[in-house]
């Protein structure tokens, strides 16, 4: 089945190269062939900027995940700071991060950091929101398991609100990665050329389009393999998930005997 | 001793306000199986839960040996209405888990208690993998695990199968008639209170007063629910909660 999804891609790419070839006259859009070549071809300079670019990005991910979750999860568990720090995160929230770019430069320089921060900013208020949304989702039957059991607030938070939301916020992470590519070519085609696929893939775009679409097809592979890592992770942190019968079926059964419980 | 006196809870504030539990006095002996039961919301959950210590109460005083209750206390288990397991952890993970927070019982483990509730085989497994019954059992290895004087259980066979519901009431006779703690039953079922406890405290609508107290001096057999006693306590249950 995997194979044919990227069978079918590849068709449909090829099919738009061909068209556009046809309506414009001139191929601006490189087929597959011609873009795979040109990664073999472009191999080492190419795999230089890969390598810039997943570095910043794996970075950016670790800053905002190790913010951002902690954050959430105490601002979603514990009331008094949720109403303290929640309408600042709202306010803050829905504002397009882009357009803080230009502050960061001012406050980070042209330099390493600030294409880092414009990720990790990015992400932080994502995994933020997702870890607060989680910490509030969880069911309190298992908070008062461990509270009768004589738990301590730590070993709430280290029995049941972290086992609890890292699927969650684990699932989130992976969707993450898309926002993270995105604003990691934004970093790198803002300011002052300091290598990575985005300003690679920027540069070669004017003059040349096949070098540019290996540029692309790089970045896809970056976000694929983080994506998968991601998930990953997520199998062998989240063993449970992943175990018993369909997840359906079992809802279906927890709901049936909600309904026997109401008649009874 | 588990003793109440004039035990009154409220939650909330001003207008919101919510009399859950009004002026219920009650002195439960060490080793007696006792039942409250009532109609659904009548706060009778909330009355467990206040001996439990998790829910705090506005008036009066709960003792355990003469201990004012302040908090959760380590020789009081309690079992909750799903049996309360936590998704991500094995079986013997959720059994051990008292024993794991309390770090009173450096070395020992509820394998045993495990294995005779039928468990052996599937320690390894996580909740999802079980039936309802056996989440049930994994529940009681947790509460048994310690070892504790008094065992608090909130409708812990609610949404059961008959056949498995009595199964399990047997297997907690038994366990009662071995361990000798002392039984604090939410429950409302009547046929599950007559069956399990020695007196059956009946409460009324919210907020819950005592209404009357059966007793249920002929309890303690297996074959208890073919008695003519238990359908005479199941009759006199039926005239109070419908006084």
């Amino acid at each position: 089945m995997y194979a044919l999804s990227v069978g079918l891609l590849v068709a449909l790419w090829t099919l738009a190269s061909v068209l556009i070839e046809v309506v414009r006259g001139r191929a601006y859009l490189p087929n597959p062939i011609v873009a795979l070549s040109e990664v073999v071809r472009l191999g080492p300079m190419l795999f230089r900027h890969f390598w810039i670019s997943a570095w910043r990005l794996v970075l950016a991910i670790l800053i905002a995940f190790f913010a951002g979750y902690p954050l959430g999860l105490l601002i979603g568990h514990e009331r008094k700071l949720d109403q303290l720090i929640s309408p600042m995160i709202y306010l803050v929230y829905p504002i397009p991060q882009v357009a803080f770019v230009l502050l960061l430069f001012i406050v980070f320089g042209i330099g390493e950091p600030v294409k880092v921060a414009i990720v990790a900013i990015a992400l932080f208020f994502q995994l933020l929101v997702s870890a607060r949304g989680a910490a509030k989702l969880i069911e309190q039957e298992h908070v008062t398991s461990v509270l009768s059991a004589g738990g301590s607030r730590w070993q709430i938070y280290r029995h049941v609100v972290l086992p609890a939301t890292l699927p969650p916020i684990l699932t989130s992470l992976r969707v993450s990665v898309g926002l993270g590519m995105a604003f990691l070519y934004i970093a790198e085609t803002s300011g002052p050329a300091r290598g990575g696929l985005g300003v690679y893939v920027k540069e070669t775009m004017v003059y040349s389009p096949p070098p540019a679409f290996a540029g692309i097809l790089a970045m896809a592979v970056l976000g694929s393999c983080l994506y998968l890592i991601i998930e990953i992770i997520e199998r062998l942190a989240c063993r449970w998930k992943y175990v018993g019968r369909n997840a359906l079926l079992v809802a279906a059964e927890r709901a049936l005997q909600r309904w026997r419980s109401n008649r009874s | 001793m588990i003793s109440l006196r004039h035990v009154t809870v409220e939650y909330g504030t001003g207008s919101t306000m919510v009399r859950a539990v009004d002026d219920v006095s009650l002195d439960i002996p060490p080793g007696e199986s006792l039942a409250l039961i009532g109609p659904s919301g009548c706060g009778k959950t909330t009355l467990l839960f206040s001996i439990a210590g998790l829910t705090p109460i506005t008036a009066g005083e709960i003792l355990v040996h003469d201990v004012p209750v302040k908090g959760p206390r380590r020789e009081m288990a309690l079992i909750l209405q799903n049996a309360g397991l936590l998704p991500w952890k094995t079986v013997a993970q959720n059994a051990n888990l008292s024993l794991l927070l309390s770090k009173q019982y450096p070395g020992r483990t509820a394998d045993a208690v495990l294995d005779d509730l039928g468990l052996g085989t599937v320690k390894r497994r996580y909740p999802s993998e079980l039936s309802e019954g056996m989440k049930r059992r994994v529940g009681i290895a947790r509460a048994l695990s310690t070892s504790p004087s008094a065992m608090l259980m909130d409708e812990p066979l609610a949404s059961l199968d008959t056949l498995t519901r009595e199964r399990i009431q047997d297997q907690f006779l038994e366990l009662w008639q071995q361990h000798g703690f002392t039984l604090l039953l939410v429950t409302h079922d009547m046929e599950e209170a007559a069956f399990l406890a020695q007196r059956i405290v009946v409460l009324s609508e919210r907020p819950a007063r005592i209404v009357q107290i059966v007793e249920n001096p002929h309890m303690g057999r297996q074959d208890y629910r073919s008695d003519d006693a238990f359908r005479g306590v199941l009759s006199e249950l039926r005239g109070a909660l419908m006084s």
